[in-house]
């Protein structure tokens, strides 16, 4: 899952940064609206935390741009975030195409839970609990289970996992791997993507679950709904 | 109105009518009061004139009355004529009393009626008069607390009342003003102070709920958390300043402008030195002005403080102060990056910042020029600018001229 963060406090964006990745996401920032949209125009974003009040090109306008121009055919959700808090202002806000609205200054706790809860809503469920196969995994707690046996995931293994259990079944190529869960610093040569795979078999394969990720070749990853694969 | 109710009323009239709850009730009854003294003193008189003329001029005694006693109509001549006029004399003085007696009736009678017409009217005339006093009160009964939107709007012809009605609007009028701008500015203000909040309270939360964090990570947050708190005081000052400058204080005393530039450019002597600007200033002798010198002082060290940041090292920033016949006017001068037109028109609005992020970086609150117009406007002057983008510019501030008579 990869998330934009949009405002123009460098502190609060790059304290934003640090607990959204920690929550595994891949996160890039922005500082304005312009770079917003130059780096919305080519990274299909699963969710935009945006600022309403910016210098230049304001929150609103940017909104009403990424719903207008979806990149890969995607839409990302756009969580707002601002210190104006009158009616008026949100429902503007809202109207010109945000999924939610958050005051400043929020709870951080609040913040994932809302991001949550918007990315689920495009998976198609309604709670916090993912489950593929024998594999369970809670996004709220951040616990990830293999037929009852407790996953010990780093961030990224984690959040790996996660895009995968949210399309089961569903071949996943690297460069999408690269676009959802890995962020804005990643090298587009790298080894990172095999590598973190590969350490994510590994620990699914400590606990009984060999086979869950497969490899299709020449074209990515593919998670098993179980049985067969296993 | 130089003429007060005491003049117009008796003191004793006061003293009666007083009592009585309203003024509608106190107005009948003084017109009735009026009107029946009036008519009891015109009534009294013409019965005391009738009284008079008929007791010393009786008919009998006049001359041609006795060839009106020798007509054969008044029946028989044996009556010899002193008779007949002491006859008359007596029948005359029966008739007179009569009259009189009936004169008394009447006017007593028709004095009543008139007394309780005459209160009745007065009530219905004085319910006339005084409705309007009514509508005005219960529209300021409905206005509760800071809900202002209702008006009299009374209308009918420009008399008194009308005019009480109309000023009583007025007076809405600014108040209602007042307070939406006073509900504006609280929350623009608060709007303000809650980005740095956001920053301090994120920033806290991520190291606290990170079971990772080190010391590194505490001391980096404690670092934003400084930054955030050093910019809402500064904030805080800003806001306190511009609230205390918001109305504006009555000053008396005339003092000479010249000094307090002089001490004020002094005292940025320094910070333009190390910023590696040129800080001159030309003056003309003796600008007089009515000021409260701190705050004169206050409004140029906004100015002076704006033109330092945006100059360029090796430029100059040029402080001027002069006056023509009416007014008196300090100019700062940069040669700074300049002012787009599109901007122009707002720089001396709260919370306009030329580049929203640096200002942020360094804890400006947005404060500064809207200060220094609202100082100016407090003198009964004003604050403008020119610029022009690549070149620089001129703020100044105009104040009226104290010619001491």
């Amino acid at each position: 899952m990869r998330i934009l963060v949009v405002d123009d406090e460098a502190d609060l964006v790059e304290a934003l940064a640090r607990g959204l990745r920690r929550e595994g996401y891949a996160v890039d920032a922005a500082a304005d609206g312009d770079e917003a949209l130059d780096k919305a125009s080519f990274t299909p974003y699963d969710l935009v935390c945006l600022d309403l009040t910016m210098p230049g090109i304001d929150g609103l306008e940017v909104c009403e741009h990424l719903r207008a121009n979806p990149v890969d055919g995607v839409v990302p959700r756009i969580l707002m975030l601002t210190a104006r808090d009158t009616v008026g202002d949100r429902i503007r806000g809202l109207d010109a195409g945000a999924d939610d609205y958050l005051v400043k200054p929020f709870s951080f706790d609040e913040l994932s839970a809302r991001i949550r809860s918007l990315l689920r809503r495009d998976a198609g469920r309604s709670g916090a609990v993912l489950e593929v196969g024998g594999l369970v995994l809670d996004t709220a707690r951040h616990h990830a289970t293999c037929d009852g046996a407790t996953l010990d995931l780093t961030p990224k293994e984690f959040a790996l996992l996660r895009y995968f259990m949210s399309r089961p079944e569903l071949v996943v190529s690297q460069e999408e791997l690269l676009e959802h869960v890995w962020d804005e610093h990643v090298d587009p040569f790298t080894q990172t993507v095999r590598v973190t795979v590969g350490t994510l078999r590994k620990k699914l394969v400590a606990v009984g679950g060999a086979g869950a990720i497969e490899t299709v070749v020449g074209r990515g990853y593919r998670l098993g709904t179980g049985g067969e694969a296993r | 109105m130089k003429t007060g109710p005491d003049e117009v009323h008796p003191s004793f009239l006061r003293n009666i009518l007083l009592p009585a709850a309203s003024i509608r009730f106190r107005l009948a009854l003084l017109h009735s009061i009026l009107l029946f003294g009036i008519a009891a003193v015109a009534i009294g008189a013409i019965y005391q004139n009738v009284s008079r003329v008929l007791d010393d001029e009786p008919m009998s005694r006049r001359a041609d009355f006795t060839e009106l006693v020798d007509t054969p109509i008044l029946g028989s001549s044996s009556t010899t004529q002193e008779d007949a006029a002491g006859g008359l004399q007596v029948f005359e003085e029966a008739v007179n009393s009569r009259a009189l007696r009936q004169l008394r009736t009447y006017s007593v009678v028709a004095l009543a009626v008139l007394f309780f017409a005459s209160l009745v009217i007065g009530w219905y005339v004085s319910g006339l008069v005084v409705r309007p006093i009514g509508r005005i009160t219960a529209v300021a009964r409905r206005i509760q607390g800071t809900d202002l939107s209702r008006r009299i709007g009374l209308g009918g012809p420009p008399d008194e009342f009308r005019e009480l009605a109309d000023t009583f609007d007025d007076m809405l009028d600014r108040l209602d003003a007042a307070f939406e701008m006073q509900r504006r500015f609280i929350q623009e203000a608060s709007h303000e102070l809650r980005n740095p909040l956001a920053v301090l309270r994120t920033n806290l939360d991520v190291v606290m709920d990170d079971p990772g964090s080190g010391p590194d990570d505490f001391r980096a947050a404690s670092e934003v958390a400084l930054r955030a708190t050093s910019r809402m005081s500064s904030m805080v000052d800003d806001l306190l300043l511009y609230a205390h400058h918001e109305r504006p204080d009555i000053h008396h005393d005339p003092i000479d402008l010249a000094s307090v530039v002089t001490e004020t450019v002094a005292d940025f002597a320094a910070a333009a030195g190390s910023a590696g600007v040129q800080l001159r200033a030309e003056m003309a002798e003796r600008l007089a002005v009515v000021g409260d010198p701190a705050a004169l002082r206050r409004g140029l060290a906004n100015l002076l403080s704006n033109s330092i940041r945006v100059s360029d090292p090796d430029s100059s920033v040029l402080v001027t102060a002069g006056h023509d016949n009416e007014k008196v006017w300090i100019s700062v001068r940069d040669e700074g990056p300049g002012i787009d037109p599109d901007d122009i028109d707002r720089v001396f609005q709260r919370f306009w910042r030329g580049d929203l992020s640096s200002a942020r970086e360094h804890g400006r609150s947005g404060l500064g020029l809207a200060i220094v117009r609202q100082i100016a406007e407090g003198h009964g002057g004003q604050a403008t600018v020119r610029s022009t983008v690549g070149v620089g510019s001129t703020f100044t501030i105009w104040l009226p001229r104290y010619v001491d008579r």
